[in-house]
């Protein structure tokens, strides 16, 4: 029998009322008026602001936590009258209600805060956003799809924190065993790349099928590699129906034809693609940096020895990685020794400082989780392990979407399920991807407005 | 009235807490839902758009499709959960009374389990690759592999199996129940005429039942139409080619990751309508005066 399904419209209505309640009656910085007119906090004031970090749980032992409590030491001293607090929350649906009922309904909530995507559009439209004091060497030192896709109305909105790029991780014992020589240097064509997937789906004599290649289900990079792109220069038209996105998408079929991807592609998610990876049944697998960690923690896995990482292969167009922007946030409020205190903060938690600063703590963190957006702090990300400075390099060819506050209905609603149809062999990529045009350009045009 | 007023006023005291609660929590959120609908509700709050949403909502192919999969998941579900439930009761009720409460909770027992972790075993279990239960009970007989949740031509079918396949436990309690409080002449009279076992139960058992079936068909409709976590686990939300997208997976993504609420809104008015108006045909074609 169905038991209650944990969303119904009354549920939905509920825990929206639910969460109002909690949001008001939880401790939000209301902004209020200052008196003081000073813009720095190097001033002895004492200040106190509060910062939103998602993924962070008090006294537990994940990544975001440990940097995020190292990040807060590491300011506190340089600026001892500054005094941060964190507040956390899952990455998901219920905690960006949460934000976007601070920030957006009560103009209140966090003076400064990590944010991703489309939400850094949405703040900023609703005039939420305080805008970053860069210099021009500053503005120099980001990389410039990152500054890109944190610009609204032409004016940047946010501090890019990091790049994390796409790329894939290669099991060395798998390609010994299949006789395939791994790419020099991590460079390979996209002919190589399937040559290589093909050889590496194999059935041992024990009847393990091992597959050459897999991918979670949230992917569409192959779609870039012939240099196709969503939308044109000015993020005015949808253009991934374009021939060179026709002709990527072309390519991924191909890797569904030769069955050299295990028969649940469509449905793997990132965690059982890792899995999937981690147990030996696949030999090439595409996913973002944070995987790295992952094997590092893992005694059977030595780099170099039992796996190493590769570039995306290369099609038609310029080499390309895709992949995605994360971002520090500052609300706009009338208090300016805060306001002014966050974006102080703000810039060190994206800047070349806080590297050093959590290396030299007691234990060292690490702080870089990803390539940072700016070139000044590139270098301590891939200090760290010799995957990682592979990766530090990609950020130069990564693809970083461009922000679109629809984007994620596009995605999901559209994209997805045509991707799924081409790679299914229900429709031509073609006839898939002109399909998705005239909504995608509709919610383009509503995100454009 | 006053009279009436006066002698029973005060137990209306006794129902306040309770109807507060209803109200608070059920009666305006269902109001405010039904505003919600007609206006282009975001987060930032929203202006009154008349009808607009469900003209969108009715141009919208994703829609139509959530629509089309929740009614085939709903009548394929319930029909065969209501068949089930009332031939596993049949089954059990000649068992002696130990054997029978032993039953009633063997199979009640598994309605405990957290609905996320059943959906997760049903991922595994239809899981594409051949060692997925399914496909590696099926390899003994030489059959598959089959992709199931990984085809979209088959991952609606699997999310059914899941549903079809689980024994409808609260089904069986009530059928059970019912068929211990059937009167005895009536079986005794058949007896007498000769009738088989199969014959009594198709002509007694069946048709003095009416009254739970109906109650069974109407709330398993309502809870196959708000079917959500087994879809969200199984396929990631929807499947390959939104091939098991639901109409409250489409509320969900809807309101909560797209950010309009007042189309998810609109989605819900819509589904309300639909158990509704399925409820209504229900009651209509199901209900009897038994009198036994």
């Amino acid at each position: 029998m169905n038991s209650d399904p944990s969303l119904s419209r009354r549920r939905f209505l509920q825990s929206l009322a639910a969460v109002g309640v909690v949001v008001a009656c939880g401790p939000t910085a209301a902004p209020t008026p200052s008196a003081s007119t000073s813009g720095s906090p190097a001033a002895a004031k004492p200040v106190s602001i509060e910062w939103w970090r998602r993924n962070y749980t008090p006294g537990s032992q994940t990544a975001e936590t440990l940097t995020s409590d190292g990040a807060v030491k590491g300011w506190k001293a340089r600026t001892p009258n500054v005094t941060i607090s964190i507040q956390g929350g899952p990455f998901g649906p219920e905690t960006d209600q949460k934000f976007d009922i601070a920030i957006l309904q009560q103009k209140a909530g966090p003076d400064v805060f990590h944010t991703t995507g489309g939400d850094v559009l949405k703040y900023a439209a609703a005039g939420q956003l305080s805008e970053p004091p860069l210099t021009d060497a500053e503005r120099r030192d980001f990389n410039p799809s990152a500054l890109q896709a944190t610009t609204y109305k032409g004016k940047v909105v946010a501090y890019p924190l990091w790049i994390v790029p796409w790329f894939e991780y290669i099991n060395l014992d798998l390609f010994k065993e299949a006789g395939v020589t791994p790419p020099k240097d991590g460079n390979w064509t996209y002919d190589e790349f399937l040559a290589a997937a093909k050889k590496l789906t194999f059935k041992r004599a024990n009847g393990k099928q091992v597959y050459g290649f897999a991918h979670a289900n949230d992917e569409f990079a192959f779609m870039l590699i012939d240099g196709g792109r969503l939308y044109d220069k000015d993020v005015k038209t949808w253009t991934f129906n374009s021939a060179d996105a026709v002709s990527g998408l072309e390519k991924w079929v191909a890797l569904a034809q030769a069955k050299v991807m295990p028969p649940d592609f469509l449905t793997l998610n990132p965690n059982d693609s890792q899995a999937r990876f981690l147990s030996g049944d696949i030999a090439i697998l595409q996913r973002p940096s944070a995987m790295i960690n992952v094997l590092n923690a893992d005694k059977n896995w030595e780099f170099g020895k039992n796996w190493d990482i590769a570039n995306f292969p290369k099609g038609r167009g310029d080499q390309t990685a895709w992949g995605g922007v994360g971002f520090i946030a500052v609300r706009e409020q009338q208090d300016v020794d805060k306001k002014a205190a966050a974006h102080q903060f703000a810039k060190y938690l994206t800047g070349p400082d806080i590297g050093p600063d959590l290396k030299s703590q007691t234990p060292p963190v690490e702080y870089w989780l990803a390539p940072a957006g700016r070139t000044s702090a590139a270098g301590i990300y891939g200090d760290y392990h010799p995957a990682k400075a592979k990766v530090a390099k990609m950020g130069a060819f990564t693809y970083v979407l461009p922000n679109v506050s629809t984007w994620s209905e596009i995605d999901q609603k559209y994209m997805r399920p045509a991707r799924d149809a081409a790679l299914e062999g229900k429709k031509t990529p073609k006839q898939a991807l002109d399909e998705v045009t005239p909504a995608a350009q509709r919610l383009l045009d509503e995100a454009n407005k | 009235m006053t009279a009436a007023l006066r002698r029973h006023g005060w137990s209306y005291l006794f129902v306040l807490p309770t109807f507060s609660l209803f109200v608070v929590f059920t009666l305006l959120p269902v109001a405010q839902g039904l505003i919600l609908s007609l206006q282009d509700a975001r987060v930032t709050g929203g202006s009154f758009i008349g009808l607009a949403n469900f003209v969108t909502l009715a141009e919208d192919p994703v829609v139509r499709q959530a629509v089309g999969n929740t009614v085939l998941y709903a009548t394929a579900v319930v029909a065969a959960q209501v068949t089930l439930a009332l031939v596993v009761a049949s089954l059990i009720q000649p068992l002696g009374t130990k054997s029978r409460v032993f039953y009633r909770a063997l199979f009640y027992l598994p309605l405990v389990n957290s609905a996320i972790l059943v959906a997760m075993v049903w991922r595994w279990i239809f899981n594409p690759n051949p060692f997925g239960l399914a496909n590696a009970a099926l390899g003994t007989i030489g059959l598959g592999p089959f992709l199931w949740i990984g085809s979209s031509d088959q991952a609606l079918l699997a999310v059914i199996l899941s549903a079809v396949l689980t024994i409808p436990g609260g089904g069986v309690v009530l059928y059970s129940a019912a068929m211990g409080s059937l009167p005895r002449e009536l079986y005794e009279a058949a007896d007498l005429e000769g009738a088989s076992p199969f014959a009594k139960w198709r002509h007694i058992t069946v048709p003095l039942l009416r009254p739970t079936t109906l109650y069974l068909v109407v709330v398993y409709t309502i809870l196959a139409f708000q079917v959500f976590e087994r879809v969200y686990i199984m396929t990631n939300g929807g499947g390959p080619n939104n091939a098991t997208i639901t109409i409250v997976q489409l509320i969900y993504s809807t309101a909560f990751q797209f950010g309009r609420y007042g189309l998810a809104s609109a989605m819900a008015v819509v589904l309300f309508m639909m158990a509704m108006v399925v409820a209504v045909v229900q009651f209509r074609s199901l209900r009897s005066d038994v009198e036994y």
